[in-house]
């Protein structure tokens, strides 16, 4: 266990490694001028040079991308051009909305995901399987903005059961939780919709397994049976899917914060983008990327936890 | 006591089990043989009110004195490991891979028989000393993939005799086994049979296992019984053509014959294969297979024919020749 | 003896022809010209002038929905071709080369997945400006890994074939096998994915048109559609439905196109229904 655990560690290592020189090099490398970029056409040639300077591109640029990443390891991700501040501030500042968001979507995906598909397994080739099926399969199809903006229409602008998008800052708590919920739920829907049918087929084929027939034979109902010896070994493919599916979550709050106007991570890429600030676009598209090979990572960590064939393997 | 009269389980048109009738009592060794799609797995299932949703069941099934063929899935739950328990083929696969195997023993102890944490623990203990497993305190601690085939076995027998049940069916708990193996589980089900008092319906292809192993035995072919009596008489002199060409399709142990995976090759030598459950004959199921056929068996089914005191066997050419 | 043809297979033929007659359509005949302005009609209801009404600048919305169902169809055909040529190019070298060179381009495809095709379009668009080639590119690039795996997969099971042994103890060489060999006999799983990918590029283009990354104002597009009607989701809602209807519809017949393709080219493969 030890060694899977190490090579697991050091594939996780590179791989980051990797991320970083790829971002780098796709925001340094490209042609294109940052310091034209930030000044626009017509700036002098002495202010370009001045801001160069400043920007520290005359160094080589691998010098730069260990000057970089040395920065960044430590927490220093450079000063954003349009804020005028440490772009690690504006980043701690907006983390914990999408931090929030993203972990109350996985949340509410696993729980309506393994609801529907232990469900839909449960009744296979009933009604309330078609259901699931049919819904999911529409759900699958359905982009998660515009899907935002049908709450949106619904919940806000008929019923006004919550706000169309804001955010009152968490000195609100009670407030802040609701303008999270159409988030959470235009987050969630889409991604359960895949996960239950991964659920669906995965406990399907658990079911038929020679080890749920011996439970049905020691005399345990039907429902001891689905959770206690069906769903654990369901798990192992549910777990890759939601390892992958947070990944999609984390990257479809930058669409989502833009829906309903929430000052996470999300707007700032896009504030960002729109000032040409391009410290911090690099830092959160690092930062997004580095978030989706994490959570790839902690699958594998997660595998270990369920399956002890896994251990033992040398 | 357990009982059957004219049983049967159809899947549409198709009878996977046709008018199964018998009784098992305390003490009994049952045979029953046949090839692959010959019933043999349906009769062990139906004993445990297991058999897939979509089967049509007809016919009695008595357990106890109750009637059991209306039964809800809350009333089997109740008998199952209490009254009637059974163990599969593949102990490879018959086992959840994620739990230690004395959890998986615990949990009947503790659901069925409410003893606690500890009492089940020490149950287990003993009922792996029973079953003939090594170092019984190490192996409840192990995952089945750390178990041999033999001692996973062994775990389903445990298991299966958890909440001492009446009735035992093994259904081929040796095929997947190597010979040496084999052997020895054959043996511990026949000793924990007699040592209990319990019944046993051992199922299998493998006459020398079934020979060594019971009292009773019971041929099946194409979802019927087509010959029963003491299990040595049967063997010895077997009145119904299929049991003859079982006989005769068995590797001689002269032979020591084995297929390339180790394992004794498959029956073979009787011509044609078992007929698929859609297009069983009308008549005598073996009818096409059959060296003796008549031109009656296509078309008519074959009336049991007492062939001797304690035995009988369902065939036309029985009737021909004035009783065996 | 016919084989009974699954339902998604049907179904979504059935959606996927409705959308590209539509695109196709778009070209030679629109109801109005999808880019002409009224703001005297604007919001007009629906009716037989404008069927499903006018936009705040008085378009027809009609007009605008199939000229951005042709919009739509280029974008994923052109980035579905692109990155999965260069995907199914890296996957039969991969697998005709072998070794380390083999195990590089997949390590290199595993990290063509840590980037989602919405932060690569985020890097194009920080340098670049954002625009419609530009998401065009990203949706391309996430296409390259996903073919390069499908691919190496399903070529490496070629590899071991006796005809595979019999064409190189005739003499010919890697890439030639790859070419006359190989790549004809994983036709199949290709164009599944290519299929299913479809349905995911239009996914990604209306969401990057969305976010004002992709289809640049006046081109037609879904998504920039949508985000239109967002900002205008108090006074005509019912803006914000069709674009998102249209994108369902293309999206659920591609998937369940190559759903159904796969049931019928790999029954091994499709998912317990």
């Amino acid at each position: 266990m030890t060694y899977y655990l190490a090579r697991r560690m050091l594939s996780f290592a590179l791989t980051l490694f990797a991320v970083s020189i790829v971002v780098f090099a796709a925001m340094n490398v490209l042609p294109g001028d940052p310091a034209l970029t930030i000044l626009g056409l017509d700036a002098t040639e002495d202010a370009l040079a001045a801001l160069r300077e400043q920007l520290g591109l005359n160094a080589p640029l691998v010098t730069r991308y260990f000057l970089w990443v040395g920065h960044a390891l430590t927490g220093d991700f450079g000063v954003s051009h349009s804020f005028g501040v440490p772009v690690s501030e504006l980043i701690g500042e907006r983390l914990p909305l999408t931090v929030s968001l993203a972990l109350s979507g996985i949340v509410l995906t696993v729980v309506l995901a393994l609801a529907l598909g232990v469900g839909a397994a449960a009744n296979h080739g009933k009604a309330g399987d078609w259901g699931v099926m049919f819904l999911s399969q529409i759900g699958i199809a359905i982009p998660a903005f515009w899907l935002s903006m049908l709450l949106v229409i619904l919940f806000a602008v008929k019923l006004r059961w919550f706000p169309p998008g804001g955010f009152p800052g968490w000195g609100e708590p009670l407030d802040a939780m609701r303008s999270l919920v159409l988030p959470t739920v235009a987050l969630a829907l889409v991604q359960s919709a895949v996960l239950a049918r991964v659920t669906r087929s995965s406990v399907l084929e658990v079911m038929r397994q020679d080890y749920v027939r011996t439970a049905r034979a020691t005399g345990f109902s039907h429902r001891r049976v689905l959770w206690l010896h069906v769903l654990p070994n369901a798990l192992v493919p549910i777990v890759t899917i939601v390892g992958m599916q947070f990944a999609a979550l984390v990257t479809g709050t930058i669409v989502i914060e833009n829906v309903f106007y929430l000052p996470g991570l999300g707007r700032l890429i896009f504030q960002s983008i729109s000032n040409r600030d391009l410290p911090t676009v690099q830092a959160l598209v690092m930062l997004f990327a580095a978030i989706v090979v994490t959570a790839n990572f902690v699958v594998d960590l997660v595998y270990v936890l369920i399956d002890p064939r896994l251990k033992s393997r040398a | 006591m357990i009982e059957m009269q004219s049983f049967s389980v159809s899947f549409g048109a198709g009878e996977a089990l046709r008018e199964a009738s018998f009784v098992i009592t305390p003490g009994d060794r049952l045979g029953v043989v046949g090839e692959s799609g010959s019933g043999k797995t349906m009769l062990g299932l139906s004993l445990m009110g297991m058999a897939p949703d979509a089967a049509k069941l007809s016919g009695k099934l008595r357990i106890d004195g109750r009637d059991m063929s209306g039964a809800s899935e809350r009333d089997w739950q109740a008998l199952r490991a209490r009254k009637v328990a059974m163990i599969f083929q593949e102990p490879m696969a018959a086992l959840n891979p994620l739990r230690r195997v004395g959890e998986t023993l615990c949990e009947p102890l503790r659901q069925h028989l409410g003893l606690s944490r500890s009492a089940a623990r020490a149950r287990a203990f003993e009922l792996f000393e029973e079953v003939g497993i090594p170092d019984p305190e190490a192996r409840l601690e192990q995952f089945p993939h750390q178990l041999s085939g033999g001692q996973r076995q062994r775990v389903l027998i445990a298991l299966a005799l958890a909440c001492d049940p009446e009735l035992l069916i093994a259904d081929e708990p040796t095929t997947a086994l190597d010979a040496n193996v084999a052997l020895r589980i054959t043996d511990l089900l026949v000793r924990l049979a007699k040592h209990r008092n319990m019944a046993l319906i051992f199922v299998s292809h493998d006459l020398a296992a079934v020979a060594r192993a019971t009292a009773e035995i019971m041929v099946m072919y194409g979802g019927e019984i087509v010959e029963r009596g003491p299990t040595r008489a049967v063997l010895d002199a077997p009145a119904h053509p299929y049991t003859r060409g079982l006989l005769e399709a068995r590797p001689s142990p002269q032979s020591k014959a084995r297929g390339p995976d180790g394992k004794r090759p498959r029956l073979t030598t009787i011509p044609g294969v078992v007929p698929q459950l859609h297009d069983l004959p009308a008549g005598c199921r073996f009818s096409g297979r059959c060296p003796v056929e008549l031109p009656v068996c296509a078309a008519v089914r074959a009336p049991v024919c007492a062939v001797a005191a304690d035995r009988t066997a369902a065939c036309h050419a029985l009737v021909s020749e004035g009783g065996a | 003896m016919t084989r009974k043809l699954p339902s998604n297979l049907l179904i979504g033929a059935v959606l996927v022809a409705l959308v590209v007659a539509v695109a196709l359509l778009s070209l030679v005949w629109t109801p109005h010209d999808f880019a002409q302005m009224n703001i005297r009609g604007k919001f007009a209801a629906p009716g037989a002038e404008h069927w499903l009404g006018t936009d705040q600048l008085g378009r027809d919305v009609v007009s605008q929905l199939m000229a951005a169902a042709r919009n739509s169809m280029a974008v994923a055909f052109i980035a579905v071709l692109l990155g999965g040529s260069i995907g199914v190019a890296l996957g039969l070298t991969a697998s005709a080369v072998g070794g380390v060179f083999e195990e590089g381009i997949m390590r290199l495809a595993d990290l063509g997945f840590a980037f989602p095709a919405l932060l690569f379009a985020i890097m194009l668009a920080a340098v670049f400006g954002p625009s419609l080639s530009n998401a065009v590119l990203a949706i391309a690039f996430i296409n390259i890994p996903i073919f390069a795996r499908v691919t190496r997969a399903s070529a490496n099971q070629i590899w071991m074939r006796e005809y595979v042994a019999a064409a190189r103890a005739a003499g010919l060489g890697r890439f030639a096998i790859s070419r006359d060999h190989v790549l004809p006999n994983i036709a199949a799983p290709i164009i599944v994915q290519a299929t299913i990918e479809f349905a995911v590029a239009i996914l990604a283009e209306a969401a990057l048109s969305y976010l004002g990354l992709g289809a640049q104002p006046p081109a037609p597009s879904w998504g920039r559609m949508l985000s239109e009607a967002q900002t205008l989701i108090y006074l005509a809602p019912q803006l914000a439905i069709y674009p998102g209807l249209c994108i369902v519809t293309a999206v659920l017949g591609f998937g369940l196109l190559g759903d159904g393709l796969r049931d019928v080219t790999d029954p091994r493969l499709s998912r317990e229904r």
